[in-house]
């Protein structure tokens, strides 16, 4: 075992592998302060991908960058590539606003317009972007909420307020309007925090579903669920990434002495 | 771990007298029922007052004809009526898009040099005399136009109204969690769309409330009025001329040694009350309560309507 | 600061070792009073009990771990490893007690050529010390030796067996046959140990010089 930490990863040598997005030493600052320090990954298509780390590692603020969500904050620096089907998301041509519809995102507090009935949420990335045609969005309701496992229980009632619904169904809606917007990567902040255990379970089966189409990217502190959910694991620890690995070996098995005080309960 | 003869130690310790704290309790919530009945009595008995004295001079006359001649106690504060609604809704067309306008301004884009010092002068410029308000007004378009005009009591009354407005669009909006904003940003939507579409809608009561609040505020208001509208026994006739308003109509009758007079005076004050009220509710119900507003309107339709 | 699990992992520890020593005991008793034709079958009876109970308590302690704790990495392995290293120790008591049970059911066979069964017999001595003190400091640089002695045991039998069937003295060549079928299938309990720690360790099924030398840094 060894206890350096440059990143320990036996992954991706063979590079034909198709990899739909790839993160090329990524530091984010918030003024002078390194927050992430240099982190290259790769990420599989249609596979799933977990985070874990203890608080303030830097893995909310990595998983951010990946849909330039730190436009929206003051101070904050990106440098670095990330790049979706070998275009870069940081170049000075692409605008963000395009890009964000590539990658969705869910957020750790599901967080339905308030405002909004449940058709309306689902279908508001839609409908405020300029889409229009009715049929197109029943259709897409349809098949975002059957995707989230959702729709059995609403379809009946698509008019209800959206927060009338319970927490772990709100988050399964939050799920459904960020599929509506026909991404191809789904970035999920610990989803299922927030959520009891039978509602954290049904998130889980959702992803797990959802990995058959899209590329999922979810930063957890429940390493059960990294274990149940994800294909490989990354593991951060003050804004390094420590190690990147399939999820059975990093787990069973791991390589760095900090991955596997951490994954064993001796800090964090 | 403390062993269990410390714990009853530290059990003891604490204050025995569960029946006198009980019984403080009690007092204090006495205390602060009282306070609150003492700050609405007089609330409650100017409206008492007010009705009492002024529900004799309401009639179909008084509601619709100018006023007779002085201390006659015939004809009514029509115009005053008509003054008061148009130059507080022409005060709202300008004071609230702006109010509303700077409110988004501060706190959507609000993190600069610029929005700090806007901010600090909305605060200043809410703390002025309505009346020094009323002579600059005075100043800018009565002695530069050469008359009295309702554009200058709009403009007078615009002036109190939007920094309130401002301030308070700004709080609400400030008040709706980011991260509502996120998720939309998440979604690709742009800042406007956000900002218009999601922000405002979940910050509506509050910005709604707070435009109830300037529009009382100004319905009430004398004496930017006496410096730009002047006050007239006319009904509207165009932008140009004098104009009557309620507050006026009040100050001038309740000067006058009549009975009758001081009578209209009541009337009109108890008119005035139930403007504002009318308003507040009106736009609540049409802002907040569309879908229930609309439904009773309907339904309302249908029955007119099946009547005849 | 102890984890939840740290308490169930010691008493783990603690039970493996008392089975690892009591298993050297019995086998050690077992084949030297057979050699020197004593009846012990009762006392090495009781000591293959003994490690047979523990072995259920350990089968309890495990899933018990497993159902609380969900262990991964290195607690994860110790425990995966720990089935298969106290069945080994329960099986090592089970054929001591087979041994014990040839020479009572075979009577005197003092007559007997026992050069090589006394060769083997010491060899698998030797094995399984080796083996319980590999586990109890998860040292596993013992780990190839142990191949090799399992490689000459598994030589000896095969070489042996033909040869009993040329024998004259049929209660000699088949208490000798039984008795080398024993040591052979501890011998082979014992390289199955030796692999699962090995993989507590290593993380890896299949010892080889080279990763036993990264890991080990004395």
């Amino acid at each position: 075992m060894t206890s350096e930490t440059q990143t320990t990863s036996d992954l991706f040598e063979n590079d034909s592998e198709k990899f739909k997005m790839i993160a090329e030493d990524v530091t984010i600052s918030y003024g002078d302060v390194p927050a992430v320090k240099n982190v290259n990954m790769k990420f599989k298509e249609k596979s799933v991908t977990a985070l874990i780390g203890p608080s303030g590692c830097g893995k909310t603020t990595f998983l951010r960058c990946l849909n330039r969500m730190h436009d929206m904050t003051k101070n904050a620096k990106v440098e670095g590539k990330v790049m979706i089907d070998g275009i870069d998301l940081y170049s000075k041509e692409i605008d963000p606003i395009y890009h964000r519809r590539k990658v969705g995102m869910v957020f750790q507090k599901p967080n339905p317009f308030p405002t909004m009935s449940i058709f309306d949420n689902v279908t508001a990335g839609l409908r405020l972007n300029g889409v229009k045609d009715k049929r197109i969005l029943n259709e897409i309701v349809e098949d975002t909420l059957k995707m989230a496992y959702l729709w059995d229980e609403v379809k009946n009632d698509l008019k209800k307020p959206a927060v009338e619904l319970s927490g772990g169904q709100q988050q399964r809606l939050c799920i459904a309007r960020a599929l509506a917007i026909q991404p191809e990567v789904l970035l999920m902040d610990e989803p299922a925090s927030a959520l009891d255990p039978i509602a954290t379970q049904k998130i889980e089966e959702t992803i797990t579903e959802l990995k058959k189409e899209f590329t999922i990217i979810i930063v957890t502190h429940n390493m059960q669920q990294a274990v149940r959910v994800s294909d490989y694991t990354g593991f951060m620890y003050l804004g390094d990434l420590i190690e990147f690995r399939h999820t059975k070996k990093l787990f069973t098995d791991p390589k760095n002495d900090l991955t596997a005080k951490y994954v064993q309960g001796q800090f964090g | 771990m403390s062993s269990l003869e410390k714990r009853q130690e530290y059990r003891a310790l604490f204050k025995q007298n569960v029946q006198k704290r009980l019984i403080v309790d009690k007092i204090v919530r006495i205390i602060i029922i009282s306070c609150v009945i003492t700050a609405i009595i007089p609330l409650g008995s100017i409206l008492v007052e007010v009705f009492k004295n002024g529900i004799a001079a309401i009639s179909i006359e008084f509601l619709t004809e100018i006023p007779g001649s002085v201390g006659s106690g015939t004809g009514g504060v029509g115009p005053a009526i008509q003054g008061t609604l148009i130059v507080v809704g022409l005060a709202s067309l300008i004071g609230v898009p702006i109010g509303v306008m700077s409110g988004i301004f501060l706190s959507e884009y609000g993190d600069n040099r610029l929005a700090r010092s806007v901010r600090f002068f909305n605060d200043v410029f809410m703390e002025f005399p309505s009346i020094v308000l009323g002579i600059f007004a005075f100043l800018v378009i009565v002695l530069v136009l050469g008359h009295f005009s309702v554009w200058a009591g709009a403009f007078a009354l615009s002036l109190i109204m939007f920094p309130i407005v401002a301030r308070t669009t700004e709080e609400s909006l400030k008040m709706v969690p980011i991260t509502y904003r996120e998720a939309g940003t998440a979604l690709g939507l742009r800042k406007w769309v956000i900002t218009m579409r999601i922000v405002i809608a979940a910050a509506k009561e509050g910005m709604v409330t707070g435009i109830m609040l300037s529009v009382a505020r100004i319905g009430g208001e004398t004496a930017p009025l006496i410096m730009t509208i002047l006050g007239s026994s006319l009904f509207f006739a165009n932008m140009n001329t004098p104009m009557d308003a309620l507050p006026l109509r009040i100050w001038r009758l309740s000067m006058l040694p009549y009975e009758s007079a001081q009578l209209q005076g009541w009337g009109a004050a108890l008119v005035l009350i139930f403007i504002i009220l009318g308003i507040n509710l009106g736009l609540r119900a049409l802002v907040l309560h569309k879908k229930e507003t609309m439904q009773i309107l309907k339904t309302l339709k249908e029955k007119v309507g099946g009547k005849n | 600061m102890t984890r939840l699990i740290d308490p169930s992992l010691e008493k783990l520890s603690a039970i493996m070792n008392e089975m690892g020593n009591t298993a050297i005991d019995c086998i050690s008793l077992a084949i030297d009073s057979y050699f020197e034709g004593k009846n012990t079958t009762d006392e090495v009876h009781t000591l293959s009990d003994s490690i047979s109970t523990k072995y259920f308590e350990v089968e309890d302690l495990i899933f018990d771990m497993l159902l609380k704790y969900q262990p991964v990495a290195d607690d994860f392995r110790l425990i995966r490893s720990s089935t298969e290293i106290s069945y080994a120790f329960s099986r090592f008591g089970r054929y001591a007690y087979d041994i014990t049970q040839v020479r009572e059911l075979f009577g005197d066979i003092s007559e007997c050529d026992n050069e090589s069964l006394i060769v083997i017999s010491n060899k698998v001595k030797h094995m399984i010390r080796e083996a319980v003190h590999s586990f109890a400091e998860l040292d596993i640089r013992k780990a190839t030796h142990i191949q090799d002695d399992e490689a000459y045991i598994d030589k000896i039998y095969k070489e042996r067996l033909p040869q009993l069937i040329k024998s004259n003295n049929t209660k000699c060549a088949l208490a000798e046959a039984l008795v080398l079928r024993y040591l052979e299938r501890i011998g082979d309990h014992a390289v199955f140990m030796s692999d699962a720690i090995n993989y507590i360790v290593t993380g890896k099924h299949k010892p080889s010089q080279k990763r036993i030398d990264a890991h080990t840094n004395y």
